[in-house]
């Protein structure tokens, strides 16, 4: 019952941010800003308010990272902000994490402010909290455990039970340099991904594979779902599949 | 220990303060719930079957007092719901993840024959250790073992379960320790759990419940008490190590902490030796900011397992156990250092039914201190955020990072970094105060941070009994020596007042009055008075540095 009453707070930002949009926004906006503190706001809201001043960016997208625990989301996005790998220790997330980046895709900029979530069972129902507002998932599992891939079918479950319906899902396999002791194929993956219709990449937050590629599509389609008569719009299938071959000679 | 002399004498009135004048450290209204560290553990340990169900359910939840308080009725019917949609969600997740742990348990136990489980308690992983810790269910599932691996430890677990259970059900009794020659082993009930302690250490039976319940409370704080209850309603047979994979690190961390830091002995809170403008500074930013952040409970900023200032909601008082597991958490959580977290954190003292929203986030790159904004209202994320950056600019500007780097880095020029020298009594070689009005902390050398560093890794690699002699003692060596001090003076039946022992090791003297408790070590052979008077001294230099190194404000928002 709870979540219809958030879903209900939940705009379209990404669309008020695009160029054309901005002006009068930025008005309704001034107006605001003298209130937040009188009554809480809703997250979106203070979230603009606090970024129109320090950066400018075109579209703003709201990405979560899923996945069971121990399949290198927090590696993941470490590589993807600060090109880094944590090698050596497993930390482990507590609740949920957030942090942002600016990604120029077809000379926009798109502002992705990406959470990244505790894997562990205890800590999901915090996590569902902040799924409906979610723009973007990327789902990762892990291709050294089954376990975390065949855990995949139960997230896109409640993915589909608590998203919003035109999320942006994104599901990824990772640790894909760990050629030995893979355990799950290329191909399981590029097959569960096309039964729900969700694209697909294999990645490494270790050597960087992809990661930089699957955020860039992350962030096309959100500019593509903000701008839907825009004539670049991408095929969404294609294009990973192509990089994957190019740059992954593990899985080829 | 030959020639150790026990002496408990009355105290006459010119050792004491005059009446008019409070005790080092103490002020009218404290931050923190005054506590006698053992009261609780002690009523814990004389406490019969009936009485601990009885104190299990009756709990009254804070939470939702101060949400009908701020006048969101609305949201705390919205609170109720969500967490029964949670109840929902765990069924569902249970069949998600059903499949990894039993495949877990499965190999597990195809790997291991019955005569390997024999030996498996005789292996190295687990002889010789100085304590050991099980945490297990009471249909004596394995949840948590200090040392090993707790699957291979559902034999010894059986045992437990059995021993705990006959003396219940047989006798209506309970059965709180065992002793023999060289070691102790201690029992605590606890709702659905059963945590066993099982020591070589000199540590009294009070101190080892004192333990496990703070292991039991960590636990609680991840879960909440009503879960956790309810899950062992719904399925006795339940593995809760599922639900708290993660939090096994929380509980390892918290064990050697406890070992080392008397905080935990006292039942007291340590805080950074700052300047009094430096922490007034830090305390008003914090209160500017979050005025008008009408959920927010509790504002706490910490460095290093010491406290630098907490602002509160009016009414409310935090119990140092409760930050005890604020700063274990903290402590043990690398993930903190990178981004900014929201994270849910029960305080099982304040309210054990419920999950205070916590905004978790070191204040810059170049300090140290870490803010924790609590708050009962659970999508408070960007309001918090917010406020965070507002106090992190208003303390980089008034110089406050500079104070707290100082005193974190213990630059030579505080009279905090170095005491005993600072106060002159060359005898001294340790002391350790305790205010009870404000349940604060000070210890002559309190211990850094690559010390902290240091004793665990030690004690990664094993925790195992060595009888090397330490050239020079550390903060850690003359606590583990106050315990049995602080066991007699807090003994129920016979308290002591005073204990003074000297030997040709050291001399110490421990002493408890209605404002505090004072534990000192000196060098060997000392007089009592020359020993009366040091302590004299070191209370006056105490009193004068007071507004330094405790806490003496209550600020609210």
């Amino acid at each position: 019952m709870e979540k219809r009453v958030v879903v209900g707070r939940v705009r379209p930002t990404w669309a008020r941010n695009l160029p054309e949009a901005r002006e009068d926004d930025d008005k309704s906006e001034q107006g605001i800003a003298v209130m937040p503190h009188s009554e809480p706001p809703s997250p979106t809201d203070t979230w603009e308010q606090h970024n129109k001043q320090d950066d400018k960016y075109d579209v703003f997208g709201k990405v979560m990272l899923l996945g069971d625990s121990g399949v290198g989301k927090t590696c993941m996005l470490v590589r993807f902000r600060d090109g880094t790998f944590l090698a050596g220790n497993y930390i482990s997330t507590v609740g949920i994490d957030f942090r942002n980046k600016i990604v120029t895709v077809d000379g926009l900029k798109v502002k992705l402010q990406i959470w990244d979530t505790a894997g562990q069972e205890r800590f999901r129902s915090v996590t569902h909290a902040y799924y409906r507002d979610a723009h973007a998932l990327l789902l990762l599992y892990d291709v050294t455990n089954k376990i975390s891939f065949d855990n995949i079918r139960a997230w896109l479950g409640e993915i589909r039970e608590y998203a919003q319906d035109d999320v942006v899902i994104m599901l990824l396999g990772n640790k894909s340099d760990s050629g030995l002791e893979r355990a799950v194929r290329r191909e399981e993956g590029q097959r569960l991904a096309r039964e729900y219709q969700v694209a697909f990449m294999e990645t490494s937050a270790k050597t960087g594979l992809n990661v930089e590629a699957a955020f860039a599509h992350v962030a096309r389609s959100l500019v593509a779902k903000a701008n839907p008569v825009d004539p670049s719009r991408m095929a969404v299938r294609a294009h990973p599949t192509q990089e994957q071959h190019s740059s992954c000679p593990s899985c080829s | 220990m030959a020639s150790s002399s026990k002496d408990s004498f009355p105290t006459t009135s010119n050792q004491e303060n005059p009446p008019d004048e409070l005790e080092p450290g103490a002020c009218y209204e404290s931050i923190l719930n005054p506590t006698d560290s053992f009261e609780e553990f002690a009523s814990e340990m004389s406490s019969s079957l009936q009485e601990r169900n009885i104190l299990l359910n009756t709990k009254s939840s804070t939470i939702h007092e101060i949400q009908s308080e701020i006048g969101e009725s609305l949201k705390e019917n919205t609170q109720i719901k969500s967490t029964k949609s949670t109840d929902d969600l765990q069924g569902k997740e249970e069949s998600m993840t059903a499949s990894t742990s039993n495949s877990n348990l499965i190999d597990q136990s195809e790997d291991d024959t019955d005569n390997e489980k024999d030996d498996y308690l005789q292996s190295p992983e687990l002889v010789n250790k100085e304590k050991h810790v099980f945490i297990l269910s009471s249909a004596g599932k394995p949840i948590y073992s200090r040392y090993g691996n707790e699957d291979k430890l559902a034999g010894l677990c059986g045992v437990i379960q059995a021993l705990v259970s006959v003396v219940e059900e047989q006798n209506q009794d309970i059965l709180r320790s065992i002793t023999t020659k060289d070691c102790k082993a201690v029992f605590l009930v606890k709702g659905p759990l059963i945590l066993v302690a099982v020591s070589k250490s000199n540590e009294s039976e009070t101190q080892l419940v004192l333990q496990l319940t703070y292991a039991f409370n960590q636990i609680v704080s991840v879960l909440t008490l009503t879960q956790l209850n309810r899950i062992f309603e719904q399925r006795r047979n339940y593995d809760l190590r599922r639900l708290l994979s993660g939090a096994e690190r929380l509980i390892d961390h918290l064990l050697i902490f406890m070992e080392k830091d008397p905080a935990f002995l006292l039942g007291a809170v340590r805080c950074l030796p700052l300047p009094e403008k430096a922490r007034e500074n830090i305390t008003s930013a914090i209160q500017s900011t979050c005025s008008k952040i009408r959920d927010l409970v509790f504002a706490i900023m910490l460095a290093g397992n010491q406290l630098i200032t907490l602002v509160r909601m009016k009414k409310y008082t935090l119990h140092p156990s409760d930050i005890h597991l604020l700063f274990n958490l903290v402590r043990s959580s690398e993930s903190f250092k990178t981004a900014e977290s929201w994270t849910p954190i029960c305080l099982p003292k304040f309210d054990s039914t419920g999950f205070l929203h916590g905004h978790v986030s070191y204040i810059s790159e170049d300090c140290q201190a870490c803010l924790l904004l609590l708050t009962v209202q659970r999508d408070a994320f960007f309001p918090l955020s917010q406020a965070k950056h507002t106090i992190a600019e208003k303390l980089r500007r008034s110089n406050c990072l500079v104070a707290i780097n100082d005193a974190l880095n213990r630059n030579e020029e505080l009279p905090t970094t170095n005491p005993l020298k600072h106060i002159g009594i060359p005898e001294i070689r340790h002391f350790m105060y305790k205010c009870k009005s404000t349940a604060q902390l000070f210890t002559s050398d309190p211990i850094s941070l690559d010390k902290l560093q240091d004793y665990r890794i030690r004690h990664k690699e094993g925790g195992d009994i060595c009888e090397k002699k330490v050239e020079k003692l550390s903060d850690i060596d003359y606590v583990r020596n106050y315990r049995q001090f602080c066991a007699q003076i807090h003994c129920m039946s016979t308290p002591a007042k005073l204990i003074f022992r000297s030997n040709s090791h050291d001399t110490i003297l421990a002493w408890i009055t209605h404002g505090f408790e004072l534990y000192v070590t000196f060098d060997p052979l000392m007089e009592k008075d020359q020993a009366i008077r040091a302590v004299d001294r070191l209370l006056k230099w105490i009193k004068r540095e007071e507004q330094r190194i405790f806490i003496m404000h209550a600020p609210t928002f």
